[in-house]
């Protein structure tokens, strides 16, 4: 990839929703705005999304045994959201960056999926 | 006026369930690593100037959801405060009156992110957000067995919370209909929590009636004294919900009783405070981690209880004080009122000031009971057309269009459209934070002369529908009314001065200044007073065309008489006051020119500034440039003025002797007439707050007239001895102080009487 074809493949993702994951777990879910040589990211109307404490999960255990045990059911999973909130406009230092990610939707990957073939 | 910028941030985020997240790392990295030092790719529409906005993640400065090195989740997020404990008596007193100090901190203009959403009790009772009111507790998320126990906590402080959330969500509702400033007077940020709006009032009263009742069952368990303490903020609670409740029904109740009450429990809320242990730990700015703002997480605001005291005192005196002004007596009356209510010090708080933006119109209707039209024809009928047929025509009676009162009424319908939003908004403009009054006033002064014009046009055509006789002059040229026009002419002559006297009380000039803007004063002043004159000379030419009439003891012609009796009377006591800022506005144009002359005025800017007297006075004639009339003076015609150029010292002391004198006799006058027309004499004054601080105002312009005559004295003696030591190339032995505002020397906000005193050391040269 030479500088030409990086500026070109940076460009087609403006505008595209990017899920960049940081360091420490929080991932940031935002309209991809602007990079630079270092990866920081700019990203724009972005929400952040963090794993649920541990005690909400031992909430959420509670009651799903408290449940379990009146239906009498062996399952033991149980599901808890991540907490999400608007955050707005923010930069992402490349630094901090463990994993970027594209929302991409099935048809815009059969679309990729089909381009890439010779 | 632009409605006011509301953010509001979407709920959730919205994406398809088909979305596919596809690991695009290395790419990225890989196509990164290419770019240059210094390259960006970026959005072409986004700005260097956007991303400075940007909020940086992991800078603890900037990231609000940052966890510092060895903070975990639980303790980061969740704070190991437990909301179920127990709480003794005073630890409940003391959580109160921290959420009050808060409450009071948001109205004051402080985010709530740093004051009220600070607790980590309402935190609770709002989030997860809760379906019915039953879910909003403090033993949330866990199980709602025992809901009730403790029930100081879970009941009585449970109460007071709920009953605290919904009167801020009365307050939020009301500013944000009304036009209001974001961050200067008020913060409406949400942060995607609800303050509970949904939820009927009677639920709240209930509980809190609950709380109170259930205390009033423990026996000695309480210490009495606390116990009284706690009924007391619950007492008080629910009566400022209650007022709050009430909001612009109050224009059909009538009643104060609610924040009365709430007036009547000051004394007790202060004396008891010292009895309430504070609990520290209940409140954490590490919430903001978890609400949905765009902006750096920011410090707790701590206010005193005094001063929340203070501003709550307030608010319920300004709130009682309103209903004063709901009395329906004409506009000129209710301009005083809405004005003099709205000038207090500290200014009214921004509920106080929405609910009255309100109460002056809503739904076309002024305080309920008028409709903008009849407004707008009372105003007409007060100053320019008394009992004129103008504002009698009316299409339902006349349907022939051919016929002269139908067009006139056409045409009369044509001028309310037009003119009545920006006369009720000249109004309205007055709850405005003081900066903002001004600038506004600038921009509709543009309005206003366009609207001159527009009138005008209508005036002529009027004027042969109605068939004016014309007033003859004594040169034998025929001149008309042109009553709307002059009308919106004084309106306009009105804001010019307003923007200038504004501009001394927010400290826009510069003493260097003062000598030209007080000229400039009183060379409106003299305009408008012209244009008074010329009002007058046609009412009272109209009065001398029913005499004839009057004589034969018509009914109507009685009627006309009084109504143009009572127009004459108004336009004299326009006259008074307008003499009295003239007179005023010439005796300090004259003192600051003479403190210019011997070089003792103090100057702003350095002798190497680039600003000049020319640039200065470009700039401040910025609002008047577009203004067709008055016409803008020219530079050189005002310097000439602003330095009473060839008037010796002699003259220009002796005009500022005679103007102050004169000033005086004329605020004597203004302060008699009080601030209202009264119907009759013998009526109760129907105002009496509005009434005294109105006075206070004019005895405070009185006391800075005072004031200024002590430094004409002053000037005029350090003169005289400077002419008789035979010396005239020692300076003037003066030292001059200008007070700044708020200062105790400076008697009124519109006029800044130099501090003249004698140097201690004779400045010989």
């Amino acid at each position: 990839m030479n500088e030409n074809q990086a500026v070109k493949y940076l460009e087609s993702l403006i505008g595209q929703t990017v899920r960049v994951h940081a360091t420490d777990t929080r991932i940031f879910v935002g309209s991809f705005k602007c990079t630079d040589s270092a990866r920081n990211i700019i990203l724009a109307n972005t929400y952040e999304y963090r794993f649920p404490s541990s005690s909400a999960v031992q909430d959420a255990a509670t009651k799903a045994e408290n449940q379990d045990s009146q239906t009498t059911t062996e399952s033991q999973n149980f599901k808890v959201n991540m907490t999400s909130r608007f955050i707005g406009l923010v930069v992402v230092p490349g630094q901090h960056i463990m994993k970027i990610e594209l929302e991409e939707t099935p048809q815009q990957s059969r679309v990729r999926e089909t381009l890439r073939k010779p | 006026m632009l409605p006011s910028d509301v953010d509001r941030n979407p709920m959730m985020r919205i994406s398809s369930q088909s979305v596919v997240p596809r690991d695009i790392t290395d790419e990225f990295t890989q196509a990164s690593s290419k770019l240059r030092t210094g390259q960006l790719v970026k959005d072409e529409y986004f700005t260097l100037f956007e991303a400075v906005g940007a909020l940086e993640i992991m800078d603890s400065k900037m990231d609000s959801g940052y966890l510092g090195p060895g903070e975990n989740d639980a303790q980061a997020l969740e704070d190991d405060y437990d909301t179920t404990r127990e709480l003794a008596p005073e630890q409940v007193l003391g959580v109160m009156d921290e959420l009050l100090c808060h409450e009071m901190a948001w109205h004051m203009g402080h985010p709530l992110s740093q004051t009220v959403f600070t607790s980590l009790y309402l935190d609770k009772l709002l989030w997860p957000v809760p379906k019915s009111i039953e879910d909003a507790h403090f033993c949330r998320p866990r199980s709602s067995e025992n809901k009730e126990e403790p029930a100081l906590v879970n009941l009585v402080l449970r109460a007071y919370c709920l009953a605290l959330i919904k009167c801020c969500d009365f307050v939020h509702a009301r500013v944000t209909t009304e036009y209001y400033y974001e961050e200067e007077d008020f913060v409406t940020q949400l942060y995607n929590r609800s303050l509970l709006s949904q939820f009927d009032h009677e639920y709240f009263c209930n509980l809190l009636d609950r709380a109170i009742s259930w205390l009033d069952e423990q026996g000695d368990s309480i210490n009495e004294k606390v116990k009284e303490a706690i009924r007391c903020r619950l007492l008080f609670r629910r009566e400022f919900f209650l007022a709050l409740d009430q909001d612009i029904d109050v224009l059909e109740s009538r009643s104060t009783d609610h924040f009365s009450f709430c007036l009547s429990q000051q004394a007790l809320l202060t004396e008891s405070t010292p009895l309430g242990v504070p609990v520290p730990e209940s409140f954490s700015w590490k919430i903001q981690r978890k609400l949905a703002s765009t902006i750096p997480p920011r410090p707790v605001v701590k206010i005193s209880f005094e001063d929340a005291l203070a501003h709550l005192k307030r608010l319920c005196q300004d709130a009682i004080d309103l209903m004063e002004v709901l009395h329906y007596r004409g506009p000129h009356n209710l301009k005083a009122a809405v004005w003099t209510l709205l000038s207090r010090k500290p200014q009214p708080s921004v509920y106080i000031r929405s609910l009255i933006q309100t109460m002056i119109v809503n739904n076309m209707t002024v305080l309920g009971s008028v409709s903008v039209k009849q407004f707008l024809y009372d105003e007409l009928a007060e100053l320019v057309l008394p009992s004129s047929t103008l504002l009698l025509a009316n299409k339902d009676e006349t349907e022939v269009p051919s016929d002269p009162r139908f067009q006139i009424a056409n045409h009369m319908d044509l001028f309310v459209k037009r003119f009545a939003q920006p006369f009720v908004d000249t109004f309205r403009s007055a709850c405005l934070n003081r900066c903002r009054i001004r600038r506004t006033v600038c921009h509709t002064l543009v309005e206003w002369d366009n609207l001159q014009m527009e009138a005008e046009d209508l005036d002529e055509q009027l004027r042969t529908l109605n068939s004016e006789p014309p007033l003859m002059l004594q040169n034998g040229d025929a001149t008309y009314s042109y009553p709307l026009s002059s009308w919106a002419y004084h309106q306009k002559l009105n804001q010019f001065r307003l923007i200038i006297q504004l501009g001394f009380e927010l400290s826009i000039y510069s003493p260097e200044e003062l000598p030209g803007m007080y000229w400039y004063l009183s060379h409106i002043c003299s305009t408008h007073l012209g244009h008074i004159d010329r009002i007058r000379t046609f009412i009272v030419a109209t009065a001398k065309r029913n005499l004839t009439a009057l004589a034969g003891k018509k009914r109507e012609a009685v009627e006309r008489h009084a109504s143009l009796q009572n127009s004459l009377r108004l336009l004299e006591r326009l006259t008074t006051q307008i003499v009295a800022v003239d007179a005023f506005a010439i005796a300090l144009h004259a003192l600051y020119v003479l403190l210019a002359r011997h070089n003792i005025l103090p100057t702003a800017s350095s002798a190497q500034a680039y600003s000049s007297e020319r640039l200065r006075y470009e700039l401040r004639m910025k609002p008047f440039i577009p203004i067709t009339l008055p016409e803008l003076v020219p530079y050189e015609e005002y310097r000439r003025e602003a330095i009473l150029e060839g008037d010796s010292d002699e003259i220009v002391l002796e005009r500022a002797t005679k103007a102050i004198s004169e000033a005086r006799k004329a605020w004597e006058a203004t302060l008699a007439n009080g601030p209202f027309i009264r119907e009759t004499q013998s009526q109760a004054n129907p105002a009496p707050a509005i009434d005294e601080d109105w006075k206070k105002d004019i005895r405070n312009t009185m006391r800075a007239c005072i004031g200024a005559s002590i430094a004409i004295e002053t000037v005029k003696k350090a003169l005289a001895a400077r002419g008789s030591s035979k010396n005239a190339s020692t300076g003037v032995n003066l030292t001059v102080s200008i007070p700044e505002m708020g200062s105790k020397l400076r008697w009124h906000d519109w006029w800044i009487v130099p501090q003249v005193s004698q140097s201690q050391e004779p400045s010989k040269a």
